[in-house]
């Protein structure tokens, strides 16, 4: 297990030392192999550390600590892996799928200029996320989170000649970074109670902290998942980040980082728990998230933003799971969501790969008759996504609506949000499915689609979504609650789903067969407006802009926060800095320049002003000493 | 506390005189344009303290003032003024510079402060003096006590009028042109 | 002792101190320069024969003996500077032996 979990954790991070001190030795594609190998290599670590807890006697969870990381006093941090349920279920899903993604971008980068340095920021990607999933205490957690935010940064800003991806870098770094100061401070206040960031310290302390304190805790925990998974409020960065390369999006702001606050709230379960009231608040702010985001992305015209919207209300599911407490169903809404997420990015890409970089789907029509092994990869997709049976979605979504509707009175309208979002998720995804793919080609499309050696994409590319595709499709088989759950069951000595979280029978029927109708209703609706095009998109103008500015919360934050800041920035530079701290240095020395004209004129050269200082002098000394004797 | 005895009359009568002149001669130094006035006034001023000296029984003092600055010191002093030539010169003229308003305060804060300094330190034990002897302040009581008591004093003296007489020859030469 | 108390000699020594100090800053010309200086020089010896007389120490008259002495000789030597400075044709004036002006 040890191995396991050490080879999982450090072999990306040998692949991007290698590609950094390769530099131009290695060739742009075997940096490419070299990634992909140093992922797949993690994969296998990881493979074999779940087999190894699988077979171990308790599957409670070990923790490894190789040294002693700092240590101050009392305080301690060693250098450790956790192996647990939870955290082999992550190695996994981050291994695997991100092998398959960096797998898929050496063909999607394929020719670019800068081909190594993204693989060596993607491994590095791979090596944070599995730090931050494999770390066995707080602090490591929190380094992790800290570098795959910037893993992130570089990455958005990957082609940082365009303005808008440096933008949008930022934007993505400067939100994430309140979630980690948020997180910084729910630390501080454990280390001052406990002395230690351990995680089986740390969830004790809770037990004894005082209630706000607690409250505090999983406040600030919250916030930062908040941040890393792009929630209401810090949710603006997403749709910004997708200025990255479609891999990236696939990997980062799909499958894996996004999906970060989720997984912290279900290893710090014991936290929140003891703060029931922001585990719920939380819950909240995934419900609301997700018919957000489900709105906006239904008059998004830009392929990868409709995903991008999709992602945010997916892990808004995952949030309302989690925040129930039913962890084991929003940990398995994420497993499947890694999957067709991916494939529904990486499907995508083929067309926009294959289209020379154009992204907008009105100009997109009719190429499914073009490329059907794609139109068939993300009909999976956007089935699994939608929720419909056998595909993956249909388990895991119906799965946490279920155990919403169990939680008296608020989780009835968590999960009422959710159906909702059912069908908008139907609407939205089977608009765009049915504004790209069926129907005749348009011009467009004819003239700037050019094929690779006659197929779809180069193999490298055409493989990881296949894989995706069959996973996307059986991805789900692995739970079906409440007959069969290996799952839940896996993840019980971990993170065992709450009581007010465990639905009825009758709860979880009712669950899924609403919620199957509202999708089909969902793609029903949408191929009547845009598939057949029989009925008009209604005209609601104000709703309709509305929801084009996304609810307005670019400009809120822009008169809220950057105006007021740059303002202050800059009378702080009239009023302050350039009078007062620039003006210092000629200042200082006009002054001197000025003390020395002043004494100068002391300097008259007559004899007879010296002894008149003299005789000066001699008066005030006297007076000094017959006053103080 | 004045005793009305005749010799008490006689003594603080000279002592007016005397006192009366010496501050006279003394602003009249400081005030003449004339440098010849100048000299003669400080003459003056020499003569009346030597008047003041005898009273406070310091007879080889009184002489050697005499001797020594109204006799040698002054003579060089109307040498060089006569050899320099008259050079008028009006300290008052031009109205108060700074310069001036700064002197007169600080001359007149020094006087202020010796005054209020003896004052404060000597009490009333200024007011009464003890009888001296005889020998007091003649010559040979100076004699004797230079070389006995002061005789470092006496020494350094001649060395200090040496090298004065030595600078004085070498200032005064004529210097040497170079061919 | 007959006469005034030491303290109205030691007024008149502080006046003639003062007085010289005064005609120091004020004259220009050296020559008269060195006469104020004598003046100083003449108050502080009536105050220590002054002092002398109070104290019945010898002392004092002997310090005065020498004060005397030492004016003597600063006078020989500020003399034959005037001399010399007037060998060279320079303005007989303080105020234009400015050489050490800044």
């Amino acid at each position: 297990m040890k191995g396991g979990a050490w080879l999982c954790l450090f072999a990306p991070l040998v692949g991007t030392v290698l590609i950094l001190l390769g530099g131009t030795r290695f060739s742009r594609r075997a940096a490419g192999w070299l990634a992909t190998t140093s992922v797949f290599v993690a994969f296998a670590g990881a493979v074999w550390a779940f087999l190894d807890l699988r077979s171990a006697s308790s599957h409670a969870g070990i923790t490894y600590t190789a040294w002693t990381w700092l240590q101050a006093g009392q305080f301690k941090i060693g250098l450790s892996v956790l192996v647990d349920p939870l955290s082999t279920l992550m190695m996994l899903i981050v291994a695997g799928v991100g092998g398959l993604i960096v797998l898929y971008s050496v063909g999607y980068m394929d020719g670019d200029d800068e081909e190594r340095r993204y693989f060596a920021y993607i491994s590095f990607f791979v090596f944070s996320m599995l730090l931050l999933v494999e770390g066995g205490n707080l602090l490591l957690l929190l380094a992790g989170w800290g570098l795959v935010g910037l893993s992130s940064y570089l990455l958005i800003g990957f082609w940082h000649e365009r303005p808008t991806a440096v933008a949008a870098a930022k934007k993505a770094f400067v939100m994430n970074a309140i979630g980690d100061a948020t997180m910084a401070l729910s630390l501080f206040v454990l280390i001052a109670h406990s002395n230690s960031l351990e995680f089986g310290t740390s969830f004790d302390t809770a037990l004894h902290l005082s209630p706000t304190a607690v409250n505090l805790v999983a406040l600030g925990l919250l916030g930062g998942a908040v941040a890393k998974s792009a929630q209401i409020p810090l949710h603006t960065w997403l749709p910004d980040a997708m200025e990255g390369p479609t891999p990236v999006s696939a990997l980062i702001h799909a499958a894996t980082m996004v999906t970060a606050g989720v997984y912290l709230i279900a290893r710090t379960h014991p936290i929140f728990e003891q703060a029931r009231t922001v585990e719920l608040v939380g819950a909240g702010i995934g419900a609301l998230t997700l018919l957000v985001a489900g709105l906006i992305a239904l008059v998004q015209t830009d392929i990868k933003r409709i995903i991008a919207y999709s992602t945010m209300s997916q892990i808004g599911y995952m949030f309302v799971g989690v925040g129930v407490g039913a962890y084991a169903n929003g940990m398995f809404h994420l497993m499947t969501h890694a999957f067709f997420k991916a494939l529904l990015f990486m499907a995508a890409g083929l067309l926009i790969h294959a289209l020379a970089d154009e992204q907008d789907i009105r100009k997109m029509r009719g190429i499914g008759a073009l490329m059907p092994w794609t139109k068939w990869a993300f009909l999976a997709g956007a089935l699994a996504l939608v929720g419909m049976p056998p595909f993956a979605g249909f388990f895991s979504k119906d799965s946490i609506i279920a155990a919403a509707l169990h939680d008296h009175w608020y989780g009835v309208i968590l999960a009422a949000a959710g159906l909702v979002g059912a069908f908008l998720t139907g609407l939205y995804t089977f608009r765009l499915y049915f504004i790209v793919f069926p129907g005749e080609p348009t011009a467009f499309v004819r003239e700037h689609r050019h094929a690779h050696h006659g197929k779809e994409g180069p193999l490298t590319m055409l493989v990881p979504v296949g894989v995706l595709t069959v996973l996307a499709v059986i991805g789900g088989w692995i739970q079906f609650s409440p007959f069969w759950h290996p799952l839940t069951n896996w993840l019980d000595p971990v993170a065992p789903t709450l009581a007010v979280a465990e639905p009825t029978n009758a709860q979880e029927a009712i669950a899924s067969v609403l919620a199957v109708a509202l999708g089909l209703a969902g793609i029903g609706v949408a191929w009547a407006l845009y598939g057949r095009g029989e009925v008009a998109v209604p005209r609601l103008p104000a709703l309709q802009r509305t929801l084009e500015h996304k609810f307005y919360f670019d400009e809120a934050y822009d008169a809220l926060f950057y105006k007021p800041a740059a303002v202050l920035a800059s009378r702080l530079r009239s009023d302050f800095e350039e009078p007062v701290i620039l003006a210092t240095g000629p200042d200082l020395g006009e002054g001197a320049l000025e003390i020395g004209e002043g004494v100068r004129r002391f300097q008259t050269g007559l004899l007879r002003t010296y002894v008149l200082f003299l005789g000066t002098g001699l008066a005030i000394v006297g007076v000094i000493f017959l006053a103080v004797r | 506390m004045i005793v009305a005895s005749t010799g008490n009359v006689i003594v603080w009568i000279v002592w007016v005189g005397a006192g009366f002149a010496c501050l006279a001669s003394g602003i009249a130094v400081v005030s003449f344009s004339n440098p010849f006035y100048s000299a003669l006034a400080l003459i003056g001023n020499l003569g009346s303290l030597a008047v003041l000296y005898l009273l406070l029984s310091a007879e080889f003092v009184a002489a050697a003032q005499v001797l020594v600055y109204a006799g040698a010191v002054m003579v060089m002093f109307l040498f060089v003024i006569a050899y320099v030539g008259p050079r008028m010169e009006t300290p008052w003229a031009g109205g108060p510079t700074w310069q001036s308003v700064g002197a007169v305060l600080a001359a007149g804060a020094i006087f202020v402060e010796i005054i209020v300094a003896v004052a404060l330190k000597a009490g009333g034990r200024l007011s009464h003096s003890d009888h001296v002897n005889r020998t007091f302040g003649t010559p040979g009581w100076i004699g004797r006590l230079f070389l006995t008591d002061h005789l470092l004093a006496f020494e350094i003296t001649s060395i200090v009028l040496l090298i004065a007489a030595v600078g004085g020859v070498i200032l005064g030469a004529h210097t040497r042109r170079t061919a | 002792m007959l006469g005034p108390g030491i303290a109205w000699y030691l007024g008149i020594a502080a006046f003639l101190f003062a007085t010289g100090a005064l005609g120091v800053l004020i004259r220009r010309n050296p020559i008269i320069v060195l006469l104020s200086l004598e003046i100083m020089l003449n108050g502080g010896n009536l105050a220590l024969i002054a002092f002398s007389r109070h104290a019945r120490n010898g002392a004092g008259q002997i310090f005065a003996l020498t004060v005397m002495a030492v004016a003597a000789s600063e006078v020989c030597v500020g003399l034959g500077l005037v001399v010399a400075i007037n060998r060279r044709r320079l303005a007989l004036d303080v105020d234009r032996l400015s050489e050490l002006r800044g």
